[in-house]
């Protein structure tokens, strides 16, 4: 193996191990702190099935975001689409990670180019709402940028990679299964390949930092994942007693 | 900590011009608050500010305004113990304005 | 003062472009050194205020879920942007959620995030200065913690825990504001938001008692301190003392007198409303709503109701269980507490109140969802009822109802620009634009229907919008309470069986 597949061996290990804490830190710390008060945003269901029943919507369509105007329409269709074509490009990435591959993993593959082709373009509405509504341009942040850039720019290498610029998946197949079984092997000898690979490691380690962690906080945001029975049922947090 | 100049003295007022000591009043103080908002005091004017300082005297706050209407109706006439004609007096709203002259702290609260 | 413009009334809500610092100079005053000691806070800003202000930071990010994970999250996508009254009023960027929370995130970012300590000001992680506390103290008094925000945030982000938080921390190192902590001050010393003395609330029942008595020859009873009372009755202070809040008092008496009901107010917790949650401090909340179950103990009562008001029914019935329950002592046959509301219509229910609607054909009436009843309660079994069961009373009393554009109704109401205390003098201009998106969905329904009455259940909207509806050119009579519409169609003396 030659120096360069050892840094990026290393590279991956530590990226995957920080995401992984960095995660797992943030949900623990959720976790642990208490909610003293029942904040539900209300009428809010009463149970916690009821509460499940609430996140569904919000997690599968961003039902809130449906009863905003047009702003949250257009928003909604960038943000719908790429999380939709984000999830089916992973699963479609899925055969290189294990060996043999299993069927179901197989029928992902046509519907994952078809979500490879619309990733870029729901990124592009996301990030030109950003800039072209005076409201969005003074609230976005440099990382607001950054990590649309960052997640395009992964989108794109890949498709040059499925498209312009073939790498040999054998190679491609062969150090990922490598990584995955603590065996690691030798890079692809593609520059754009290491490219590609390189911007997800970094997306990994920004992701427990940053906002992205909204995957888990769609899950436990006091307001919508409490039910709202106060009068029934005595929350009362430990620093309160 | 603002102050109003009246004959003279010099009397502590907080930042909305209300006296901080409602004991420290005079009827001066009263007249020179009214020209400050371009108002001249009449008669019907003096009977509100009478009745609230009574008022406070006993109880420690402004009176219900619905209370001061019954009362100015009794010493001004029927026709003019209603909300409408206490704003024609104080356009600023009687609670607020008439109690600020009458040397009383403002009524907070969810008013 | 500068004259103030009210927006004008076109019927329309627009969204403005966004004018940095419309509203920078709209402040609340102050609280003075001795005020701040009063409450227990310090009483101006210590030399170390700085080290005091990111320690308590972090005591409220350990003790706050909300605070902390709402930190995190947003992603800044701005749907929340166009949703705040103040923004739509003023255009003031600082206004849209999002941007009024950034003034806390950036310093989140600086003191406790990995990137905010490594990238700084590129990661938008800035230092806490004199400058930027004078914009908290500026802008998270322009919030009036009515969570319409939360509504449209694909994670429920609600700017109201990020202003409570901020407050919190303003009041600990020296900076409040006079207006509420001289309420949150007389309610924990005289019981009550306005300052009233016992024997001053006594003379303002007796003169309802006679207003009743002269217009309807009953005698109604305003009960006050009686011990072995059934219902301890709770109600803003304000209904003791402000119109129109005073005749929905002679409503809640009238409905009590024709149950036959064993009720009583309490000279001691004469106060609904709860001025401790808007400045986010816990023991000041708790402290507040204690008078009122230390009333229900010492009066022994069975059950407590609580009279019209938002932010008071929101202490009540989500927050009180967790401050000062469990209230085993009261009878288990009725939640508690219960709103006035659900009080009454179970009674219009089981047919113990008989009316005359006719009584209320002058008026056409519209009814706001106040912000607090519409987004943090809820009253009866199912969710949702905190909409109905005030229209239903009023349906049952009058005969011309009709609602406001369903987007500016329920749980997408409009602030009426005076919650969360900013119903103070010195922020009138921004309660005036604060205002706008409500009362161009007025307009509509005057335009159309004629509306001429306009029915509430709660002290502040009832005082902020008496305040403001002149400013818009309408007559300030038209606002009014529920109860008051009760008040007017009860037939008293009709008793028909419970």
């Amino acid at each position: 193996m030659n120096g360069l597949s050892s840094v990026i061996n290393l590279l991956a290990y530590v990226a995957a191990t920080i995401f992984v804490l960095g995660f797992l830190n943030k949900v623990v710390l959720y976790f642990k702190t208490p909610s003293p008060l029942k904040i539900a945003t209300t009428p809010a269901p009463t149970n916690s099935v009821g509460v499940v029943l609430r996140l569904v919507p919000e997690v599968l369509f961003f039902r809130s975001l449906l009863r905003g105007g047009t702003a949250e329409k257009i928003l909604w269709v960038g943000g719908w689409f790429f999380h939709v074509s984000f999830l089916l490009i992973i699963l479609r990435h899925l055969r290189m990670f294990v060996y043999p591959v299993p069927g179901w993993i197989m029928s992902f593959q046509q519907i994952g180019i078809w979500a490879g082709l619309i990733f870029p373009i729901a990124l592009l509405i996301l990030i030109v709402r950003r800039f072209t509504n005076d409201r969005l341009a003074v609230i976005s942040l440099f990382q607001d940028y950054f990590v649309l850039l960052l997640i395009i720019a992964i989108g794109l290498t890949g498709l040059l990679l499925k498209y312009f610029v073939r790498t040999n998946l054998v190679d491609v197949k062969s150090f990922i299964l490598g990584l995955f079984s603590v065996s690691p092997a030798q890079v692809p000898a593609s520059p754009l390949f290491l490219i590609h690979f390189s911007l997800v490691l970094i997306l990994l380690v920004y992701f427990p930092f940053s906002k992205l962690m909204h995957a888990w906080g769609v899950l436990i945001s006091p307001a919508r994942a409490q039910a709202d029975n106060p009068r029934e049922v005595r929350n009362v947090a430990p620093w309160a007693q | 900590m603002p102050n109003l100049e009246v004959e003279g003295k010099s009397y502590e007022v907080d930042e909305e011009g209300y006296l901080m000591d409602w004991q420290n009043w005079n009827e001066a103080i009263a007249a020179a608050m009214a020209k400050q908002d371009g108002l001249e005091l009449s008669q019907s004017h003096w009977e509100v500010i009478k009745f609230l300082r009574e008022y406070f005297e006993k109880y420690q706050i402004a009176p219900m305004i619905k209370i001061l209407t019954k009362e100015i109706g009794k010493v001004l006439g029927p026709e003019k113990g209603n909300t409408k004609y206490l704003y024609e007096l104080y356009p600023a709203g009687p609670a607020k304005q008439a109690c600020r002259y009458a040397g009383l702290p403002k009524p907070t609260g969810c008013v | 003062m500068a004259k103030i413009e009210a927006p004008e009334l076109t019927g329309k809500i627009i969204t403005p472009k966004v004018k940095t610092g419309a509203s920078k100079d709209l402040k609340v005053f102050l609280a003075k050194p001795e005020l701040m000691t009063k409450v227990s806070f310090p009483s101006e800003k210590p030399a170390d205020w700085k080290e005091k202000f990111i320690e308590n930071f972090g005591v409220i990010l350990n003790k706050y879920k909300s605070v902390r994970v709402f930190l995190d999250i947003c992603v800044r996508c701005g749907a929340c942007t166009d949703k705040c009254h103040f923004y739509l009023g003023t255009g003031d960027p600082r206004n849209m959620p999002v941007y009024r929370q950034e003034l806390m995130r950036t310093v989140y970012r600086k003191y406790f995030t990995t990137g905010g300590k490594l990238f700084g000001s590129l990661g938008a992680a800035q230092e806490i200065t004199d400058e930027l506390l004078d914009e908290w103290m500026t802008y998270f008094y322009q919030c009036s913690e009515c969570r319409r925000c939360s509504v449209f945030c694909p994670y429920g982000i609600d700017t109201a825990e990020i202003t409570m938080a901020a407050r919190e921390l303003l009041d600990s190192i020296g900076m409040g504001s006079k207006y509420n902590l001289e309420i949150v001050n007389k309610a924990e010393t005289l019981g009550n938001n306005l300052g009233m003395p016992g024997p001053a609330i006594r003379n303002t029942l007796d003169f309802v008692e006679e207003d009743i008595k002269e217009k309807s020859n009953v005698d109604v009873k305003l009960p006050m301190d009686v011990e072995g009372a059934d219902i301890l009755f709770v109600t803003p202070s304000a209904d003791f003392f402000a119109s129109p809040h005073i005749e929905s008092l002679a409503g809640y008496a009238k409905v009590f007198h024709q149950a036959g009901a064993s009720w009583t107010m309490s000279s001691y917790a004469s106060e609904g409303g709860n001025f401790g949650m808007f400045i986010g401090n816990y023991n000041h909340m708790k402290a507040i709503n204690a008078r009122i179950w230390k009333a229900a103990r010492e009066l022994k009562v069975k059950r407590v109701i609580v009279g019209e008001c938002g932010h008071a029914w929101r202490v009540l019935y989500a927050f009180s269980n967790s401050l000062n329950g469990p209230f085993d002592f009261l009878d288990s046959r009725y939640r508690v507490p219960q709103h006035i509301c659900e009080y009454t219509l179970d009674l219009i229910k089981r047919g113990a109140l008989k009316f005359d609607k006719t009584a209320n054909d002058q008026f056409s009436v519209t009814y706001h969802d106040s912000c607090n009843v519409a987004r943090a309660t809820r009253m009866g079994e199912t969710p949702g009822d905190q909409f109905t069961i005030p229209r239903e009373i009023i349906r049952t009393v009058c005969n011309k109802f009709v609602d406001m554009d369903a987007d500016t109704i329920g749980d997408r109401t409009f602030c009426c620009g005076g919650g969360g205390g900013t119903l103070t003098d010195e922020l009138i201009d921004i309660r005036v634009k604060g205002a706008m998106p409500r009362m161009q969905a007025l307009k509509r329904v005057k335009d159309s229907h004629n509306v001429n009455f306009f029915a509430l259940i709660c002290a502040i909207c009832k005082a902020q919008f008496t305040k403001v509806f002149p400013y818009y050119g309408i007559d300030m009579e038209e606002v009014g309470g529920v109860h008051q519409l009760v008040s007017n169609a009860i037939i008293l003396g009709a008793k028909e069986g419970i």
